[in-house]
């Protein structure tokens, strides 16, 4: 009877929890904490802090289609699994991450090894540095200050950063990527909104194809072989698919409705 | 002992249901609105600051301050540092010295006042703005609507133009002879942008916003979020369910 009674008096509680989601507001990443990834997969068995990577600094110099595509990493943190021994191999944050490759003027530092000197270790909290006190080689103020700016995300429209050349991402490794003739661009198309008097999306094929070439959202994230195939609302956009899959954590976030919702109806 | 935890879920669903009857006790209309902020002040030896929502709201809408300048919808949870002000942030976008007063030695007691009333012989001000029952006793809504007041969409950044979605939603009560609420977007889109509210408060799935309750409300989620302390408070019953009958 006791325990009977406990159980009908602790289902509404665990009941509240459920659905904790909405409700109230969360805070609002910092421009320069946004886009900002935490890797724990192995870090902590070696003794180590888990990896902070950021976005901002690495779409500067590199298509998003070039790690997430040609290197392979997935579009979920910790999902890759990535392992020190594969990035000594040359995989992973090894294929650039090797003390040889050039990026401009500089040397890109090697990232993982099995034998170092204490000297080394200063080198290892340059990725492993969640929680420690590490003064970083590009300051997030400085490096991005002459970037046109935007609302939301790190307040930088990198879209038009790199149309009018102030960046310059790479979009091939050699020995790595593969160069193929490009296929031609799809034309922007719009996409109808499920609710009344909502403003049409219009869907740039040629903005996404410069960052992304095809292959990263199709044929996975969206089948991409017949228009209107794959179904989506914005329920699950909000949810991390779709769309989501990069413009809830990277890519400038949903908050910024009326980028992508800009054909009025009417 | 069966008898004594029947009375304990008795008293339980008792004081549950009370909850969704509890308004906290309104303020003067002149400070209705008006918070202390002491995140870090009293801890530096400076008195708490005095925000004031009507005063700012008059010359701003909320997505200003909410959207832009990235201002929390809850009070000491900004990370607002004297360093951020004076690097124009928060506060300090305006308050350079040239929109508004600056964040020198001589404006300290302007916000650093602990005092929960002050600027109150501004108040009367506003004498001229639409009156309303609750809350500063102005219809904010109605003033914006008959332009006695123009309050600013942005200050730098100029967002894309707003998207006009202007549905009436009916909202049906939980509780029998609860009369529905309606929810006019149009005066929330005035102030707002649709992702100060969506979809951290409310989901967009069709009727299904979960544990979205007058409790859930009065504990400062969903409507409560804005709806106790600084648009007008929920014990403006009217305000939302407009044909509640016996309530004010």
């Amino acid at each position: 009877m006791k325990k009977w009674l406990a159980i009908v008096l602790l289902v509404p509680v665990f009941a509240s929890f459920a659905h904790a989601q909405t409700g109230t507001k969360k805070r609002r990443p910092l421009p320069y904490e946004y886009g900002g990834v935490v890797i724990k997969n192995f870090s902590s068995g070696a003794g180590l802090s888990p990896v902070q990577f950021d976005h901002w600094l690495h779409r500067a110099k590199y298509t998003c289609r070039l790690c997430h595509v040609d290197i392979g990493f997935a579009m979920k943190a910790n999902t890759t699994g990535i392992k020190a021994a594969d990035n000594m191999k040359g995989y992973y944050c090894g294929t650039c991450h090797n003390g040889k490759m050039v990026h401009g003027d500089r040397k890109i530092f090697e990232a993982c090894a099995t034998k170092y000197t204490r000297e080394d270790l200063k080198r290892c909290s340059r990725c492993h540095s969640k929680g420690e006190n590490v003064k970083q080689d590009y300051d997030f103020g400085t490096f991005t200050e002459r970037l046109p700016k935007e609302r939301f995300g790190n307040g930088i429209d990198w879209e038009k950063a790199e149309e009018r050349g102030l960046i310059k991402p790479a979009d091939y490794i050699e020995g790595v990527s593969i160069k193929r003739p490009a296929l031609a661009v799809q034309k922007d198309f719009a996409i109808g909104a499920k609710v009344e008097t909502m403003p049409e999306i219009i869907f740039s094929h040629k903005k996404h194809t410069v960052w992304n070439g095809c292959e990263l959202c199709h044929p996975e994230i969206f089948a991409g072989i017949k228009k209107g195939m794959t179904k989506y609302s914005m329920v699950e956009i909000f949810e991390g698919k779709y769309c989501g899959a990069c413009h809830m954590s990277v890519a400038f976030p949903t908050t910024d409705c009326q980028r992508c919702h800009s054909k009025p109806v009417r | 002992m069966p008898v004594f935890l029947c009375a304990l879920v008795l008293i339980l669903s008792v004081v549950a249901a009370e909850a969704n009857w509890y308004f906290p006790p309104p303020p003067p209309p002149e400070e209705f609105g008006n918070l202390l902020i002491d995140r870090t002040s009293t801890k530096n030896k400076v008195k708490p600051v005095t925000f004031s929502h009507w005063s700012h709201r008059r010359k701003h809408t909320c997505q200003v301050c909410h959207s832009e300048l990235d201002f929390a919808f809850k009070v000491n949870v900004s990370q607002i540092t004297e360093a951020e002000n004076l690097a124009g942030k928060y506060c300090g976008a305006c308050h350079d010295g040239k929109i508004a007063f600056d964040h020198g030695k001589a404006n300290c007691e302007k916000c650093h006042n602990g005092d929960r009333g002050y600027g109150k012989e501004k108040f009367p001000e506003l004498a001229s703005l639409p009156h309303s029952r609750s809350g500063n006793r102005i219809d904010w809504v109605r003033a914006m609507e008959e332009k006695t007041i123009a309050p600013a969409r942005f200050l730098k950044v100029k967002p894309t133009p707003g998207i006009a979605y202007e549905k009436t939603l009916m909202l049906e009560a939980e509780w029998e002879r609860v009369p529905p609420a309606i929810f006019p977007h149009k005066s929330h889109t005035a102030w707002l942008e649709c992702s100060n509210c969506h979809p951290e408060i409310f989901n967009i799935q069709k009727k299904t916003t979960k544990h979205f309750e007058m409790i859930k409300n009065l504990a400062g989620e969903f409507c409560g979020v804005c709806h106790l302390t600084v648009a007008f408070p929920m014990s403006d019953c009217r305000g939302c369910h407009p044909t509640m009958k016996g309530w004010q």
